[in-house]
């Protein structure tokens, strides 16, 4: 039945779907778990690095996470090819924003701009969706940090917490539980948030044992000086290795009781 | 009336021992009337790398905007600085592509290479460059600036020396012109950072 209404972007289905659209999003749950997470001082994005073969030359640059402005960062779940036109029109238009008004582009602007972009592919053209949903972590002056969430419709909403890519939805029922800023008043720290955040890729990744070559780790804080820059930091392999250290250990504990 | 003339400018920069020195004078004037003794015409491009533009104020700060942006974005995609050449053979094109229209600047660009060599370029409005080892000069007095560098530079000094070279012979060059002085800054950019000085000069 819908073998008739799913070929062409540009048609609804008789239930009043885009079955192209929900086909990308299906591309996208294959693709490596990207979990976002927003604390008190900054933003944490983990995502899992999919090592498709041994011949491959090392990685000079990441697979996942991109940097989009001096105050935005963003990470990938889906075709990297779609990604990369993405990122490009992101980073010209945060950087055409800045030029015009002198000022860092807000985020949800910033976000919305994308989504504008990718919705399109939904509508016009005869042209497929991306198949790519992002995460965005930035701050802007009047909302502070930011994290948002987007998919190959062209929606996005605004995060707390949230896990897109391959067992989004198990990482997802993980967080409801362990992720409660109201309980203790405020939003975890970094350190925090960054444990949560490797506790989470261990239950999506399942299966796999965790180690830094198949987690990438990124914080974004701010300086503590006078210009405030945004610091956009992928952890060493060390320094992931310490924090998954750290999650074995807690687990390992806990475990017991 | 030259529209290169309107605001008047004074930069000069020289290579030392692995160093590179960048000064300006600091004065924005409207034809004689003297408007403010603050305005920037030099720009940090990067840690390693200063651009100076002299020419129509308006011009100045327009292509320093531009110029920020496009720096941005090969940061972002190149995921590394760009080094002095890039840059300014960035700046060259920048210009070119107003072949018929041009920016009213004549920009100067000094900056130390990836290797710590000092490197340093001067380019005419239309982005015609000249590439030399020891000082380049734009502004309203590039006369009186030709003339004090090519009298004071010697190759190969120190930070410090640099800076006293640099200062003299812009001080002395912009007090024979009605249009540039009204103030200054130095910048030394050498491998461990940049130091930047106000000089005290004649306001007149």
């Amino acid at each position: 039945m819908a073998r008739r209404y799913d070929s062409s972007t540009t048609t609804f289905s008789p239930e009043g779907r885009l079955h192209q659209v929900e086909y990308a999003i299906e591309a996208i749950n294959n693709a490596g778990t990207c979990v976002g997470i927003l604390a008190k001082d900054g933003i944490v994005l983990a995502s899992e690095r999919q090592l498709t073969s041994g011949l491959l030359a090392p990685a000079k640059t990441s697979e996942k996470t991109y940097k989009l402005s001096q105050h935005s960062t963003c990470c990938v779940a889906g075709l990297t090819a779609d990604a990369n036109i993405l990122i490009d029109q992101a980073r010209l238009r945060a950087g055409r924003y800045e030029y015009q008004y002198q000022e860092p582009i807000p985020m949800e602007q910033l976000v919305e701009h994308v989504c504008n972009y990718k919705q399109a592919y939904t509508q016009y053209g005869g042209l497929r969706p991306f198949g790519v949903s992002f995460l965005f972590a930035g701050y802007d002056q009047h909302y502070g940090f930011q994290l948002y969430q987007t998919d190959p419709s062209g929606n996005y909403s605004g995060w707390k917490a949230t896990v897109i890519g391959s067992n989004n939805q198990a990482g997802k029922s993980l967080l409801k539980t362990e992720y409660d800023p109201e309980s203790t008043g405020e939003l975890p720290s970094v350190e925090v948030a960054l444990r949560l955040a490797v506790k989470v890729l261990n239950k999506t990744m399942d299966g796999t044992a965790a180690s830094s070559e198949k987690m990438e780790l990124f914080v974004m804080s701010r300086e503590d000086t006078e210009e405030k820059l945004c610091v956009h930091r992928i952890l060493t392999n060390d320094e992931a290795q310490k924090v998954i250290d750290e999650v074995e250990a807690e687990g390992a504990g806990a475990g017991d009781s | 009336m030259s529209i290169l003339e309107y605001n008047g400018a004074a930069i000069i920069a020289m290579t030392g021992k692995n160093c590179v020195g960048i000064a300006a004078d600091t004065r924005l004037g409207i034809q004689a009337q003297t408007v403010a003794t603050d305005f920037k015409k030099v720009f940090k491009v990067n840690d390693k790398l200063f651009v100076g533009l002299a020419g129509l104020a308006t011009d100045v700060q327009t292509l320093d905007q531009i110029l920020r942006f496009r720096q941005n974005l090969y940061e972002l995609r190149e995921e590394r600085p760009m080094t002095p050449k890039v840059f300014s053979n960035l700046l060259s094109n920048i210009l070119y592509e107003k072949r018929f229209g041009p920016w009213f600047v004549e920009p100067v660009v000094a900056g130390i290479d990836e290797a710590g060599k000092p490197f340093l370029s001067e380019m005419d409005l239309i982005g015609a460059p000249v590439y030399t080892d020891d000082f380049v000069v734009s502004g309203t007095c590039s006369g009186n600036m030709y003339g004090m560098c090519e009298t004071l530079y010697k190759p190969d000094m120190e930070p410090d020396d640099l800076f006293e070279t640099l200062s003299q012979a812009l001080l002395s060059s912009v007090d024979r012109d009605a249009l540039s002085g009204w103030g200054g800054v130095v910048h030394i950019i050498t491998a461990d950072g940049v130091k930047s000085r106000v000089l005290k000069g004649r306001m007149d």
